[in-house]
């Protein structure tokens, strides 16, 4: 057999992933974005409680839905008796969101070539906070280690959010309103300031005013899909302002991530 | 309100399988795609956007805990946080760290 030359990358064996990193993405679990979804994760025990549902019903949707604004979404219609077409459909309509997270996160990570049921695991726990964990922490892993860090955080904050969820659900009634309510603030407040933080090109930014900008005007007249149509619309724009703002420089945002 | 086994059958069809769904139409897409194209630029923007959106639902019209609060306390709040992250070296600890407090504060101010 010849040794490889130059062209025959796609039959060249593919580089593993090194699940060394494992660990290290379960560590990652115990820094500011893993207290700040623990304290939302308190205020859905407590949403649990104050509505009548059993714990371990709400220990089941952190472990296998692992999307808060829909868990919060069916609590509200299991509470309500919504028949279960229409609380399919509620839920999904907060879902959708996660698609875009799901390719932005698996596109700087994933290995192509290998096995793909690790993305699928992976994909699992990508939701708004994992996905701005993945920006604040990929450029300082490489990138065969970059699923399995993912891997690792994610069963880690699970787990961790089971119990969070207890918590919340033990202590709800106890603790006088704004010590409550500052707990619920973490969220807005850390999604605000990562996302701030993370602006890497102009279009993000433009992204971040448009977004907050159209979202409420549109949860003015549809509430149900102001995400969705702030996200989509306030995108699109901003990703043409980009465009038009840009220097061929910052073409490839992730240039520094080709395997 | 639902009881039962039908709790069960709501949480595993109308809450994981309807989640999981677009993850799944997520891992199916990114082989697909350019992974340094303009479609995952695209892609960054909705994400981002969508995010921002959902800030600006929470401290705008919030549901929960937070309704129960002063409309000046959150926007006060989330200004301190963002001006502490730019004092304090472009570092979101910090920052969120001065929202929290900032936000404790204008309660006292703001019932």
């Amino acid at each position: 057999m010849n040794g490889p030359r130059p062209g025959d990358d796609v039959q060249a064996a593919p580089i593993p992933y090194d699940w060394a990193w494992l660990r290290k993405g379960m560590a990652a679990a115990f820094t500011l974005p893993g207290l700040v979804m623990a304290f939302s994760f308190m205020g859905f025990g407590a949403l649990l409680h104050s509505e009548g549902l059993s714990l371990i019903s709400g220990i089941a949707q952190d472990l296998i839905i692992w999307a808060l604004p829909g868990q919060v979404v069916l609590v509200d219609a299991l509470a309500r008796g919504v028949p279960l077409l229409l609380a399919a459909l509620a839920v999904t309509l907060t879902a959708v969101r996660l698609l875009p997270m799901v390719v932005l996160v698996l596109a700087r990570s994933r290995m192509p070539g290998n096995p793909r049921w690790p993305e699928y695991l992976a994909a699992h726990f990508i939701a708004a906070t994992v996905w701005v964990m993945s920006e604040m922490h990929f450029s300082g892993i490489p990138r065969s280690g970059r699923l399995p860090w993912l891997i690792g955080l994610g069963c880690m904050l699970a787990t961790g959010m089971t119990l969070a969820t207890s918590i919340g659900y033990a202590l709800t009634g106890m603790m006088p309103l704004p010590l409550a309510a500052t707990l619920v603030f973490f969220t807005p407040a850390f999604f605000l300031l990562a996302l701030v933080d993370g602006a890497r090109l102009e279009q993000d930014r433009i992204a971040i005013v448009l977004g907050a900008v159209i979202g409420p005007a549109v949860h003015a007249v549809w509430p149900s899909v102001d995400l969705l149509v702030g996200g989509l619309a306030g995108g699109t724009l901003a990703f043409f302002a980009g465009r038009f703002l840009r220097r061929p420089a910052l073409d490839n945002p992730d240039a520094e991530d080709t395997p | 309100m639902t009881d039962g086994s039908a709790i069960w059958f709501y949480v595993i069809v109308a809450g994981a399988l309807v989640t999981y769904v677009w993850r799944l139409f997520g891992v199916l897409l990114v082989s697909r795609i350019d992974p340094q194209g303009v479609v995952l630029t695209w892609v960054r923007a909705v994400a981002t956007a969508l995010v921002a959106a959902l800030v600006a639902r929470m401290l705008l019209t919030p549901s929960g805990l937070l309704a129960h609060t002063a409309l000046p306390a959150r926007l006060g709040a989330i200004a301190a946080g963002v001006l502490a992250w730019r004092i304090m070296g472009k570092r979101v600890e910090p920052g969120v760290a001065a929202a929290v407090l900032a936000f404790l504060l204008l309660q006292q101010i703001f019932p």
